[in-house]
């Protein structure tokens, strides 16, 4: 076990690396001047000159790479252009934000999706499978920032029962903060039940027609514990994988969900910090995103055998 | 079985009456909050330095410079109680105003004032104005000095008329009088401590920036004027909001959670209008949107299709159906709100369809796709871009559109890569700086617009005098141009477009496009 942890953390290096060069290049490809941004439409050559040569952008681009590099090899990401502000602090912060809303949603989701999907593969071709499943497509198709104007604008506007704008941190106020978490996630969640339904329905669908289901349904076992005993752990395999890869999807940040409920997460900073071209902060959020997306998945590996007995880490 | 006593009528009207008091205390006791929003986070607390338009809107509440821009854009006095120039223009005496207080209860000297003006000379403070103080900006500044406690005398090496506004500008930080406790003993920013109505209380970097009330002001004795005037904070406190989706900041407004939001986009405008809860505040601004062209660019360096353009376009009609009917259309590189706009800035394009066609045959045009960049940050930039082309193509004119995000389309602007670009320039407080930032020489500095050396000699003048007759003719003539010249073809300036809850009193909005609230209440 401990062996196959140190290989697969071994494997990342290489898969670091090669983002770490491309997240450098591609930000550098994309037109603008982060110096320029900074100084609008009046600034006069000798300024940009200054701010340029103080933010080492001057340098040559191996050069700045190396620079970089060797920071990152000792956990510095580097400063922001916009607010001198340290990099991973502020990727930290505002990824806490974000993995709350994510997390949750997910364990929201998956507890609705799973049953949902079970009861629809169990009951195929009926009326009720049709209403999930055609339920799971219209969530799929639901674009998340008019999901969340309109709940907004429901709960927010016209009902007034929830907060419209604002975030306060759970470390302040807890039941304030679950107050103000509590769109987000739900936006989040019913967006999220629509792919994992799927998924969920389409794994018990072929999990139904093995052998040992029949086997078990003419032993005349019950058809609660045929679902819940030998087709949802058989089934959850393709799901925890599929959780696996929206986790790390999101958690690498929910922008326009960000946007919409005004809460400073992850995928806020780094579209905010595209628009304003702050390399630093945009290189450090991309390889963060990474990272993220590997310990998600190596977790995701780990965690098989305890659905697939057939699967050994070693 | 006893029966519970009745309280006697004298019990009763005395509980009324502690209720009431208890009311009114806590009534009077509540802190008033006005919630605004602004669209993204603010770059620092140090004003002048690392800014940009929402810094320099939010630190004009926390600090004050000797002078600062009034409504008309002229220059009053702010710390200064007033000043004198001599020496043909190159000294000036300020005299300041006494028991002015710092934001830590210091009372303000004229050694904070040299203090503060010698930072902001000193490179490693990096102020964004610095260079307009060196060898090649407006004058040098020799020597600051304080002859006693109540003055302080700058001497600078020419005349210049672009001193005190130059002081006075937003983006400069108002030149901000600081106490020397804002940095730490190695010079690095900690905090500003300035002398403006509000302090800085809290920043939750992108969620929020909370200004108290700062009980030990000392407010100015002539009423509020753009950033100068009495400056008399309301609220107790005010919290900036970091909301960068517009219809999230509109619902705020909506459901109450915000109080005032400003820079409106102009579609949310029509269905504010009428919401019997919302007031509006249109204000007309200083910011100038049209259409420049590449006078270097082997097509547009025809003087005749450039003027062909602008022949083909109704300026009155996009203005309206862009701004909707928040605006007036200029063709002047002068805003309509400067005290040197008048009925010679007025002149610019008249439409005339025949003129254009005609002067398309004479350059040979024979429908060459021309490129208009345009950006989608600015719905108008980018509306007014699709009626240029609608309307340009009336006469033949085969403009094509490009979009491209503000940061990339800033910077072929300022590369001067491009044939034509619809654009937005910030507003710029002085009628010289209004003509600067499009003229210059394109080999040194290729952002430059209008490539015109006698034009360049006029606006030299207009800096050097403070004589307002002179500058007005130097400006008429630089208009005249112009016009005549087509480097850009100014459209209008923009207006500043804030929406208040019904309950929000003594809200203005100015030329300059950044909100103010001192002098703003809550009832």
């Amino acid at each position: 076990m401990l062996g196959y942890l140190a290989r697969r953390l071994a494997m990342t290096i290489p898969t670091l690396l090669l983002v770490a060069v491309a997240v450098f290049t591609l930000v550098r490809l994309i037109p603008g001047d982060p110096v320029q941004v900074m100084l609008g439409d009046n600034a006069d050559a000798a300024q940009a000159a200054q701010l340029r040569a103080q933010l080492g952008l001057d340098e040559a681009f191996p050069l700045q790479f190396l620079h970089w590099l060797g920071k990152v090899a000792t956990g510095d990401l580097g400063h922001s252009i916009t607010n001198d502000l340290a990099v991973l602090p502020l990727i930290l912060e505002r990824f806490q934000v974000s993995a709350v809303i994510v997390l949750v949603a997910v364990a929201a989701a998956t507890c609705i999706a799973v049953p949902a999907g079970l009861i629809a593969a169990w009951k195929q071709n009926s009326a009720l499978d049709l209403a999930v499943i055609g339920s799971a497509t219209l969530l799929l198709s639901i674009p998340s920032f008019w999901l969340g104007l309109l709940l907004l604008l429901l709960f927010g506007l016209k009902l007034k029962w929830l907060p419209v704008i604002g975030y306060v941190p759970f470390s302040e106020n807890f039941w304030q903060a679950a107050v103000f978490m509590l769109l987000p996630i739900v936006t989040l969640t019913v967006l999220e039940i629509g792919v994992l339904t799927r998924m969920a329905r389409a794994a018990s669908i072929e999990v139904l027609r093995l052998e040992y289901v029949t086997h078990a349904r003419a032993k005349g076992v019950p058809e609660w514990l045929v679902l819940g005993r030998h087709v949802l752990p058989n089934a959850f395999a393709p799901i925890w994988t599929l959780i696996g890869l929206v986790l790390g999807h999101l958690l690498g940040g929910i922008a326009v969900i960000e946007t919409v409920f005004t809460l400073p997460g992850l995928g806020r900073l780094l579209v905010d910090s595209i628009f304003a071209r702050d390399y630093p902060v945009v290189q450090g959020c991309l390889l963060f995103t990474a990272v993220i997306y590997v310990v998600v998945n190596l977790i995701v590996d780990l965690c098989y055998p305890l659905f697939d007995p057939r699967v050994v880490v070693a | 079985m006893t029966r519970a006593r009745r309280p006697s009528r004298t019990t009763m009207v005395g509980l009324v009456a502690l209720l009431a008091t208890l009311a009114v205390v806590a009534h009077a006791n509540a802190e008033t909050l006005l919630r605004t929003r602004l669209n993204a986070d603010i770059r620092s607390t140090d004003p002048g330095t690392n800014r940009d338009a929402n810094t320099d809107g939010v630190m004009a509440h926390i600090v004050e410079g000797l002078v600062a821009f009034r409504e008309d854009t002229s220059i009053g006095p702010m710390l200064a109680e007033s000043w004198t120039v001599s020496n043909e223009g190159k000294t000036y005496t300020f005299r300041l105003r006494q028991g002015v207080k710092f934001h830590n209860g210091a009372v303000m000297t004229v050694d904070d004032v040299v203090w503060s003006l010698k930072r902001w000379l000193d490179p490693a403070t990096q102020w964004r104005c610095l260079s307009e103080f060196s060898a090649s900006g407006i004058a040098r500044i020799e020597q600051i000095e304080a002859p006693d406690a109540q003055t302080v005398v700058v001497r600078l090496d020419q005349p210049t008329a672009l001193f005190l506004p130059t002081l006075a500008r937003p983006d400069c930080g108002q030149t901000a009088i600081i106490h020397r406790d804002s940095v730490g003993p190695d010079g690095k920013w900690i905090a500003p401590i300035g002398t403006g109505p509000f302090k800085l209380a809290a920043w939750k970097r992108g969620q929020y920036i909370d200004l108290a009330r700062f009980d030990g002001y000392a407010a100015r004795s002539e009423p509020r004027n753009g950033y100068t005037g009495a400056k008399i904070a309301e609220v107790d406190r005010v919290r900036f909001n970091i909301i960068p989706d517009s219809s999230a900041a509109k619902a705020g407004l909506l459901s109450g959670s915000l109080d005032v939001i400003n820079s409106l986009a102009i579609p949310d405008l029509e269905d504010l209008k009428s919401r019997p809860d919302v007031q509006l505040s249109i204000t007309p601004a200083l910011g100038l949107t049209g259409i420049l062209f590449q006078t270097r660019d082997p097509l547009l360096k025809d003087v005749r299709i450039r003027r062909a353009i602008a022949l083909c376009l109704d300026t009155t009609q996009i203005v309206d159906s862009v701004m909707q009917g928040t605006a007036r259309p200029n063709n002047s590189a002068l805003p309509i709100g400067s005290p040197f706009y008048g009925e010679v800035q007025a002149h610019g394009y008249t439409q005339n369809i025949a003129e254009a066609q005609k002067l398309l045959a004479e350059a040979g045009y024979h429908g060459q796709p021309i490129k208009l960049i345009a950006n989608k940050r600015y719905s108008f930039v980018f509306d007014s871009a699709v009626l240029v082309q609608a309307m340009a193509q009336t006469v033949g004119i085969n403009i094509e559109i490009e979009v491209l995000d503000w940061a990339a389309q800033l910077d072929r602007y300022n590369r001067g890569d491009y044939q034509s670009m619809s654009f937005v320039y910030s507003a710029r407080l002085d009628a010289s700086l209004s003509f600067e930032m499009l003229m210059g020489p394109k080999a040194s500095q290729p952002r430059k617009v209008w490539d015109d050396p006698e034009a360049q000699e006029m606006l030299r003048q207009s800096m050097m005098t403070d004589d307002a007759a002179k500058r007005q003719a130097l400006f008429d003539a630089m208009h005249r141009r112009f016009i005549e010249d087509v480097p850009m073809i100014v459209l209008f300036n923009g207006a500043e477009l804030a929406a208040l809850r019904k309950n929000v009193k003594g809200y203005a909005g100015w030329l300059y496009p950044q909100p103010r609230f001192w002098g703003v209440s809550i009832q």
